[in-house]
Formats: C-alpha cells, sequence, structure tokens
C-alpha cells in the first residue's frame, strides 16, 4: 500500500470560478438601504439553463439589485454543465461551480492513489467517519440530541480534514469507510433495517455517501469566498445547503434555507425507483434524516414554500420560531387585462386548464360535467392542455377523448347546422386559446379536479384572472384559495357538479368569489410579494445574526480593538458604534432600523 | 399535543370493552372512507353517525394497508410511508377520517402495523446481479488474436530464409503486437485506468528480455561473438498463447468476486474468500501457462526456461491489479524485475572490459551454476511474489470489487 505519509495528492473537485477581475468590494453603505453580500447557493439550479427554480432565482437576483450576489453552484449532470448559463444581472458578483456528478477519469473504484493519507489523517478519518456512520446507523430512540452532535462532529470533523488534508473523495470510498460502516452497522442499537447490511450494500451506500458528501471536499470555504459573504441563501435542503452549514461552521455566516419541495421528502420518493436494497435505503434515509435536521438546526430562518413543507419541517426538526412561509411569486402582470375587465367571460363555460396526466382525475370531471349537463344542457367544458412527457398521459388523453366522445354525443343548433361536442380538447396556440390568459377569459368558472396536486399553479392563475373556481381538496388547495372558491373531496363527481351547478346559476356569486380570489391572489402570490419577503428576512438575517469578522488593516494584519466593543452587543446599540471605514461590515452601521426588518410570516 | 399523541399512537386493544367501543367507531368511519359527500357532513358535524358502509371492513387503516401494500413492506421509516401515501393524494384530511391527526400519524400507525420478523424479515437478498457484464463469445476468442498471429509469424520465420526471414521476424513482431493491443483494449484485460508511463517500458524491455535475454546472457558469459542472437521462439509462442488463459482467468476472478461479494455478509467474510479464490485463479493461469510453454517448446524443438513462466506470471498479476485500479505496485514491481534483468546483462558484458571482470564474476557464477534461464526466473519470480502478496491484500478489500456493485 502506498500511504506513505509525505505524499500527498491534492485532489479536490473541480470547482470552476467566473468573476471580474476587480478586487473584491467590500459591503458599501448605500443611501436608502443596507449592501448586503449574499452567497447563493444553489444544486442543479439557478445559474444553469436547464435548472431547477432558476426562474424563481432570476427574479429574487434581479429583484434585489441593490445587494451583491455571490452565486455557488453544484451541477448535476454533464449535460446540465453543457447546456450553460442563463445571462446573469450584474449584481451577481461571482459564479462558482462544482460538480456532483461523477466524471469517470476523477474517481474509479479502488483507486488507491486517491486516498494518499498521512497515518495520522488517516486515523483521524476512520474516527470522524466512524462517528458520523455510528449517528447514522443508531436507532437510539431516546437520545436524538446525542447523536445530532455525533454526527454533526463527524460532520465538521470530516469537513475540516477534508480542507487540511485536500478532499475526501478517494477515502470515502476507501475500505477504511466501508469498514466503520460495517461496525456501525453491526454495533448495539443500529436501525433494525440496517444489521442485515451486507457488502454490497456497504458499498453501496459508501458510494451514496461519497456523493453525496461531496461538498466536503470543496475550496469554497476560504475567508476569500463563503467566508467574505454576510448571508448565505441555500435554495434548497440537502446538498445545496450542506456548503452553507459549513460555511456557518468555518467562518460564522448565517444560513437561510427556503425549500419549496422538501429535500426529505424528494429524496423518499426517489429511493423508492432505485434498485437499492432495505438495509442501504434504511442507511441513506436515515443520513438524510440527520443532514436535514442539522440543516434546520443551524439555519437561521427557514422558509417554507407552502405548508405542507412547513409541515414536513417541523416534523424533521425544524424549530417553529425560524418557519417564515414564503409563498412562491407568479408573474401577475400577463393576467392583468383578463383580471381587470369587466366581461365575466361566456357564462355557460366550465373551465379546466393544466397539463393532462392521470393525477389530474379528468375522468371525474367528465363524470361531473355529465351531472352537470343534466341540469344545465346549454353547459360547455373546455378543457384548455396538453398531455404531459410520456406514453402514458398520452394514453390517458386519448381514454379522456373517447370517454367525452361516448358521454356527450355532437350537438347541433338546428336540423342543418354542423354539429360539435360540448366537450372540447384544446391546447394553448390553437385558435381558440392562443395565450393562457385568452384560454382563463373564456370560461366562467375554473374547475380543479386533481386526486394528487402540489402546488396548483392553475388554481393561481385562475384567481389573478379572476375567476370563481371550483377545486378538489388535495395538497395546497384549500392553503391557496382560502375562502375565495369553492372546495370539493376528491373523486367525488357528484359534489363537483353540484358546486359548479351552483357557481353556474349565480352570476353574482362568481363575480364575488372571482373578485375575492384575485385581491388574495395579489397580496400572497405575487412576485413583489415573494421578492420583499426575501428582503425583509434578508435584513432581518444580517442585523440579527451579524458575521464577527476580525477588521483587518491595508497590509491584511488584525487590527487591535477594529471592532468596538459595541459591536457585539445585540440590539440598536449596534448602530452607534460606527466601524467606519476599518472593515466593520455594514450592518453593524444599519442595525438601527428596525422598520426596515419586518418579517415575511403569512 | 401529548393527549392527542395517546389517541393517535397505534396500539393493541388494552381490554375487550375498551376495542369493542373502538371497533365500532372505526366501523362507522369505514363508510365515511368511501363515501366522501357523507364525510362532508360528518366533517361539519361533530361526532360521525353510523352510515351504512358500501365497501370495506371494520378496519379501515387495514384497506388502506392493503392498497398500498407494497409501499408498506418496502419502507424502512415511518416517513417514506408518510411521502408515499402523499404522493397517492393521501391529505391530513384523508387521515382525519381514519381517527389520525396527520399523514406522519396514519403513516406511523402503518409502518407499526406492517409484520415484520424481528431479526431476519426474508430480506430481499440482492441477486447476483449481472455485476460482470455479459461478454459474448467473439468477445471472449479475441484472446486467441496475438497467439494466432505469433504463431503464424513462428511457422513464417520456419519457412523463409535470409532476407525475407527478416521481413517475416517484423511484420509478425508488429501483427502480435496489434494483436495484443486489440485484446488488452476490448477483452477483460481492459483498464480503465491509464496506465504510469514507466510501466509500458519496462513491460517492453522485459519481453525482450524473454525473447534474446538468454541468449544475450550466454554470449556474454562465454565471451563468445556479439551480434544478436536467434530469438526464443518457444518463449514468444508460449507468452502469446498465455494471453488467452490469462484474459479468461480475470474474467474468471471478477465474475466469481462478483459473486462472493453479493453473498457475503461481512468484509472479513468476503476477504477470507476472495483469497483462496486468487490463488486458484492464479494457480490455474500457471498451469495453462506451463503447458503452453512445454508445448511450444516440443513444436518449436528450442527449450524454454521457466523464467518465462514467471515473466506470464508477473504480467498476469500486474495486469489484473491494473483492472482493479492499482497502478503503482506494479509499475514498480516490473521496474525492479527489468532492473535486475538489465543490470546483469549489463555486468555480463561489463566483465570483458579490462579491470571490471569482477563485476561479471557473480552473473557468470550463476549461469555457469544454474544456467541463463536463473536471471529471469529470480527477477521475474521475486517479483511476480511480492506482487501476489500485494494482491491478496488489496484485491480482497471489498472497495476494490465496488465498481460492479454499485
Amino acid at each position: 500500500m502506498d500511504n506513505r505519509p509525505s505524499r500527498h495528492l491534492h485532489v479536490r473537485i473541480r470547482s470552476s470560478r467566473c468573476e471580474p477581475l476587480v478586487q473584491r468590494r467590500l459591503s458599501i453603505r448605500e443611501i436608502g438601504g443596507v449592501r448586503v453580500r449574499i452567497g447563493l447557493l444553489t444544486e442543479g439550479g439557478y445559474p444553469y439553463v436547464s435548472g431547477d427554480a432558476r426562474l424563481w432565482c432570476d427574479r429574487l437576483v434581479r429583484g434585489l439589485g441593490q445587494h451583491e450576489f455571490d452565486v455557488y453552484a453544484l451541477s448535476r449532470s454533464e449535460r446540465q454543465e453543457a447546456r450553460g448559463w442563463v445571462e446573469l444581472p450584474p449584481q451577481v458578483n461571482r459564479v462558482r461551480t462544482a460538480p456532483l456528478w461523477t466524471a469517470d477519469d476523477d474517481i474509479a473504484p479502488g483507486a488507491e492513489a486517491r486516498f494518499r493519507y498521512g497515518r495520522r489523517a488517516r486515523r483521524r478519518f476512520a474516527e470522524c467517519f466512524g462517528e458520523l456512520a455510528s449517528a447514522v446507523c443508531d436507532s437510539a430512540p431516546g437520545t436524538p440530541s446525542a447523536l445530532a452532535d455525533r454526527f454533526s462532529s463527524g460532520l465538521y470533523g470530516l469537513a475540516e480534514l477534508a480542507g487540511d488534508e485536500g478532499g475526501l473523495v478517494g477515502a470515502l470510498r476507501s475500505e477504511a469507510a466501508v469498514r466503520a460502516l460495517e461496525s456501525a452497522c453491526r454495533a448495539p442499537g443500529a436501525l433494525r433495517a440496517a444489521r442485515t447490511a451486507r457488502v454490497p450494500d456497504l458499498l453501496a451506500v459508501a458510494d451514496r455517501l461519497e456523493r453525496a458528501l461531496r461538498p466536503l471536499s470543496l475550496d469554497w470555504y476560504g475567508d476569500d469566498c463563503l467566508g467574505a459573504v454576510d448571508l448565505c441563501h441555500a435554495t434548497s435542503g440537502g446538498p445545496a445547503a450542506l456548503p452553507g452549514l459549513l460555511a456557518e461552521h468555518f467562518c460564522g455566516v448565517p444560513l437561510l434555507v427556503t425549500e419549496y419541495g422538501v429535500q426529505l421528502r424528494a429524496h423518499y420518493l426517489a429511493t423508492g425507483d432505485e434498485a437499492l436494497s432495505a438495509p442501504a435505503r434504511a442507511l441513506l434515509t436515515s443520513f438524510h434524516g440527520r443532514l436535514a435536521a442539522e440543516v434546520y438546526d443551524r439555519a437561521t430562518v427557514i422558509t417554507p414554500g407552502n405548508t405542507h413543507a412547513r409541515r414536513w419541517q417541523e416534523r424533521c426538526g425544524a424549530e417553529r420560531a425560524k418557519l417564515r412561509t414564503v409563498y412562491p411569486g407568479m408573474e401577475a402582470s400577463r393576467f392583468a387585462e383578463v383580471g381587470e375587465r369587466e366581461d365575466p367571460g361566456d357564462p355557460d363555460t366550465l373551465l379546466w386548464v393544466g397539463r393532462i396526466e392521470p393525477a389530474k382525475d379528468l375522468i371525474s370531471l367528465l363524470h361531473a360535467f355529465a351531472e352537470v349537463r343534466k341540469e344545465e344542457p346549454k353547459a360547455l367544458l373546455r378543457i384548455v392542455g396538453a398531455p404531459a412527457e410520456g406514453p402514458e398521459a398520452a394514453a390517458y388523453l386519448a381514454h379522456c377523448k373517447a370517454l367525452a366522445a361516448q358521454l356527450f354525443p355532437d350537438e347541433a343548433q338546428g336540423a342543418h347546422a354542423v354539429g360539435d361536442n360540448p366537450v372540447s380538447f384544446e391546447e394553448i396556440g390553437t385558435p381558440g386559446a392562443p395565450e393562457l390568459q385568452d384560454a382563463y377569459a373564456a370560461g366562467s368558472v375554473v374547475v380543479l379536479s386533481s386526486v394528487i396536486e402540489g402546488f396548483p399553479i392553475s388554481l393561481v392563475e385562475a384567481m389573478f384572472c379572476g375567476r370563481a373556481t371550483v377545486s378538489t381538496d388535495v395538497g395546497a388547495v384549500v392553503e391557496v384559495i382560502g375562502g375565495t372558491g369553492l372546495v370539493v373531496p376528491p373523486r367525488n363527481p357528484r359534489a363537483l357538479a353540484d358546486a359548479c351547478v351552483a357557481l353556474l346559476r349565480d352570476a353574482g356569486r362568481r363575480e364575488r368569489l372571482g373578485a375575492a380570489a384575485r385581491a388574495r391572489a395579489l397580496e400572497l402570490f405575487t412576485v413583489e410579494q415573494n421578492i420583499e419577503a426575501f428582503r425583509g428576512i434578508y435584513l432581518e438575517i444580517v442585523s440579527r445574526c451579524p458575521v464577527r469578522r476580525e477588521a483587518l488593516d491595508d497590509a491584511g494584519e488584525p487590527v487591535p480593538f477594529g471592532n468596538p466593543a459595541e459591536a457585539r452587543m445585540p440590539g440598536r446599540w449596534a448602530g452607534a458604534a460606527g466601524g467606519g471605514d476599518t472593515g466593520a461590515p455594514s450592518w453593524a452601521q444599519e442595525a438601527d432600523e428596525p422598520q426596515q426588518l419586518k418579517g415575511a410570516g403569512v | 399535543m401529548s393527549t392527542e399523541r395517546q389517541i393517535d399512537a397505534p396500539r393493541a386493544p388494552g381490554s375487550p370493552g375498551g376495542w369493542d367501543a373502538r371497533s365500532q367507531e372505526l366501523l362507522a368511519d369505514a363508510a365515511l372512507v368511501r363515501e366522501p359527500a357523507a364525510w362532508r357532513g360528518a366533517a361539519s358535524g361533530a361526532g360521525a353517525g353510523p352510515k351504512a358502509a358500501r365497501r370495506g371492513g371494520a378496519d379501515p387503516v387495514k384497506a388502506l394497508m392493503h392498497r398500498h401494500r407494497e409501499l408498506c413492506e418496502r419502507a424502512v421509516d415511518p416517513l417514506e410511508i408518510a411521502a408515499g401515501l402523499e404522493a397517492h393524494g393521501v391529505t391530513d384530511r384523508t387521515a382525519a377520517r381514519f381517527r389520525h391527526r396527520d399523514v406522519f400519524a396514519l403513516a406511523e400507525e402503518m409502518y407499526a402495523r406492517v409484520p415484520r420478523d424481528e431479526e431476519e424479515r426474508a430480506v430481499p437478498v440482492a441477486l447476483p446481479a449481472p455485476s460482470a457484464p455479459e461478454v459474448p463469445a467473439a468477445r471472449a476468442l479475441i484472446a486467441l488474436l496475438p497467439g494466432a498471429a505469433c504463431g503464424l509469424a513462428v511457422a513464417g520465420l520456419e519457412l523463409s530464409e535470409g532476407r525475407a526471414r527478416l521481413a517475416v521476424g517484423i511484420g509478425g513482431a508488429l501483427a502480435v503486437a496489434v494483436a495484443l493491443l486489440v485484446t488488452l483494449r476490448h477483452g477483460p484485460l481492459r483498464s480503465a485506468h491509464r496506465a504510469l508511463p514507466a510501466t509500458r517500458a519496462w513491460t517492453c524491455l522485459l519481453v525482450a528480455y524473454a525473447l534474446f535475454g538468454d541468449g544475450l546472457l550466454r554470449a556474454a558469459v562465454s565471451a563468445g561473438p556479439g551480434g544478436l542472437p536467434a530469438p526464443s521462439t518457444a518463449a514468444a509462442l508460449g507468452l502469446a498463447l498465455a494471453v488467452a488463459p490469462a484474459a479468461w482467468c480475470v474474467r474468471l476472478f471478477a465474475v466469481r468476486a462478483q459473486a462472493r461479494l453479493s453473498l457475503s455478509r461481512g468484509l472479513t467474510e468476503f476477504t477470507a474468500s476472495v483469497r483462496p479464490l486468487l490463488l486458484g485463479v492464479l494457480a490455474l493461469y500457471l498451469c495453462a501457462l506451463a503447458a503452453l510453454l512445454v508445448g511450444a517448446a516440443a513444436l518449436s524443438g528450442t527449450a524454454v526456461g521457466a523464467g518465462a513462466g514467471a515473466l506470464g506470471a508477473l504480467l498476469l498479476l500486474s495486469r489484473l491489479l491494473r483492472t482493479y485500479g492499482f497502478t503503482r505496485a506494479p509499475a514498480l514491481m516490473l521496474g525492479f524485475a527489468g532492473a535486475v534483468e538489465a543490470a546483469s546483462l549489463a555486468c555480463g558484458f561489463a566483465g570483458r572490459l579490462p579491470g571490471c571482470a569482477w563485476l561479471a564474476a557473480p552473473v557468470e557464477g550463476a549461469v555457469r551454476a544454474w544456467g541463463p534461464g536463473v536471471v529471469p526466473l529470480v527477477a521475474c519470480g521475486a517479483a511476480a511474489g511480492v506482487l501476489l502478496l500485494h494482491s491478496l491484500r488489496v484485491l480482497s478489500r471489498a472497495s476494490a470489487h465496488a465498481g460492479g456493485a454499485s
């Protein structure tokens, strides 16, 4: 074995850098506001063209032009990296990216050459990883806090080791790691499912852990990188929040975590599809659960996107005091014209808008419409939307069309006119509905018949358009609609039909509900609301949990008493201290503006 | 919260009376599970009156578990069931119909009620998955190419004379080299890891020594005339033919090691089972190599030393290590063997210089006592022994076989 102590092969994960050549600016005090330097942490997200939630991040960055953003992005696949970035606004100071996917050349199984620590480093690694593994494997029902402590000390120990030795990648795939996992699984009090772990399971777990812990090997935690920001904003939990955790640990940078979909839940749903054995899944889910708990524990503020995410976060150990629900913002201006128009739409037309897939339960809608037709023979149903990707959705659409043709024969005005079906299937862009807002303008009642729904976007759009709605009680529907529309149980065509008939017959009620829905949507679901909420949260965080940095003089030496003692006091005394130009961060000078620090609680 | 928990917590019936009341309630609720319209009324009212159940039995959670039985059996913790239920459209309001505060509590009950044998529920043993990808037979036959090319070249050499003989020799050597490259790129011997540059040079030197070394050394010791001796065709033919068993043995090792990996329960067990496998595979290869060398010697009518056999073993071990990503030890050991051989040749020739006879004395002594074959035997044998010890250590680790497992 070639683990000779004198030869350290420095394998850091490739991390590219893009920043202007100008020297890094210290946070500058500006008239009328605080300039905050925000480290935006993304995973498979923002600067990439094909990233998740890039639209939201883009709006956030553009909307908060008075702040500076450093983007730290982890990419998910080679294809994503190859497709490039979106155009970045000038407030983005730098972008650093690193891959989370495996480059074949970098990491190969059994690549002993990559794991060439000295003896002391090997012992340190075995200790830290053993601690992490035992915390992951331990079922210990009674002592969650001790367990969390072991997990965090193992995690930060590994991070420090990675910083000292230049990378962990080889070590996490070495025999020492597998052995630590095995002994943790065999230890008394281990998870029941993990006790039966076999060697392939251990290897699979070691492989996934290596991938999940890859952010530990990055060189992002220096004083010129994440150490220089005032606040880290992780745009999702899990891997994206891991750099934030380390920045918090190494440099004391406060962490804000935004989760529109809870990462842990996504992990549960994703591992269901993978061909992993039960012990391996048990270990991995335990790891991700502990990681989520650690992220929630260390985060200063957590912003779930809806109540559903909030419940999951609370379940995973987030303190209620840290949670602020910030609803996702949607572009309201395109619907403004339709929403403000007096025209209430065709009074006999029911409208369904969305992507056609089995979870939307159009069958139930068609049956409900059959009931509606018994009461209101003039009623029409327009189904606007394209099938989702995949053959299943296309087959479902065909099935729905066939059912519609069976249930409703074509009808004509008179004996000599050409008839048509009362149910029409259209796509956006056809003459009937050239734009989305035109589709909404055509109907007077918008129906949502889903059995499964996350955050119902089409419902919010209908609310922006001021349309009365009937929706099924799934997902975040009740939370979104409030009292401004009718809600019926899912899979109940009779109830859906009753509600639709009630609205079709009562134009006044439609109008009242529509106006209320539009007012509610404008209050809660606009882009501006979202950005304002984050602006407030940023300022709240930097005033409440400022980064304590040493004041440095021109030569880079620490200035004794560079930060006045008052700066360490909480509250408004900090503002009077006035660090001046000695490098004291700007928040210290601005902390006495509490009126700006409104929370965004909903 | 604590009282709610008490109500929600799934538990066995404490007394028959309590159970009756509870099951009656659930029976009444079974109707609500199936009839959301009725539920609407019930939700607004305070208590749920008994309603005729359309379907379902006394235990609605059991029905739900039956519907999601795959999810329940697979789940490793309650949250996984909760996530799966939500993905199937179960909300807190649905959970309320099962007398639970939220989906998490419902999932906890379902998780607790999944039948499990305490220790050894038939953990679905990961089938000895097609870990090593199936190789078509044609692929396996590629390994015969170098042997075939070398056989043709040797036959050509036998049949030709003079200039033509030289041309045939060079052409044959090129053909063998190309065939060897093809085999190393495409067969089981291929490696994803780039060889250290020294590895290739030392390998070439070792092979060249196997062809010409004995003759050269004999010439050096006997102070005979200079000039390149005739290559040892028997060694060349035997080694080229041995590429095929080498490829098959490496493949055999990979497949059997994967099988043992998927069957073993612990790392020590795996280590203990892989070591004999490695030794067995190596022994098999050595037998095949010996048979091929003897056959080649008989065919060409010349003798072949045991040095060629030692070289074959060394090359096999170094290639085997390289396919698993260990590149440094093979490079070192190939370098060691090559250096010993080159040094003994150099010493032999240095003895001709005036005043340097003492340099050649040990080589001369060894060659006179045991013949020129002793040098490659000792050099390659020692290197192969060290590599064998090294591979017994590193190739018996589970992490070395991780590539196929994950």
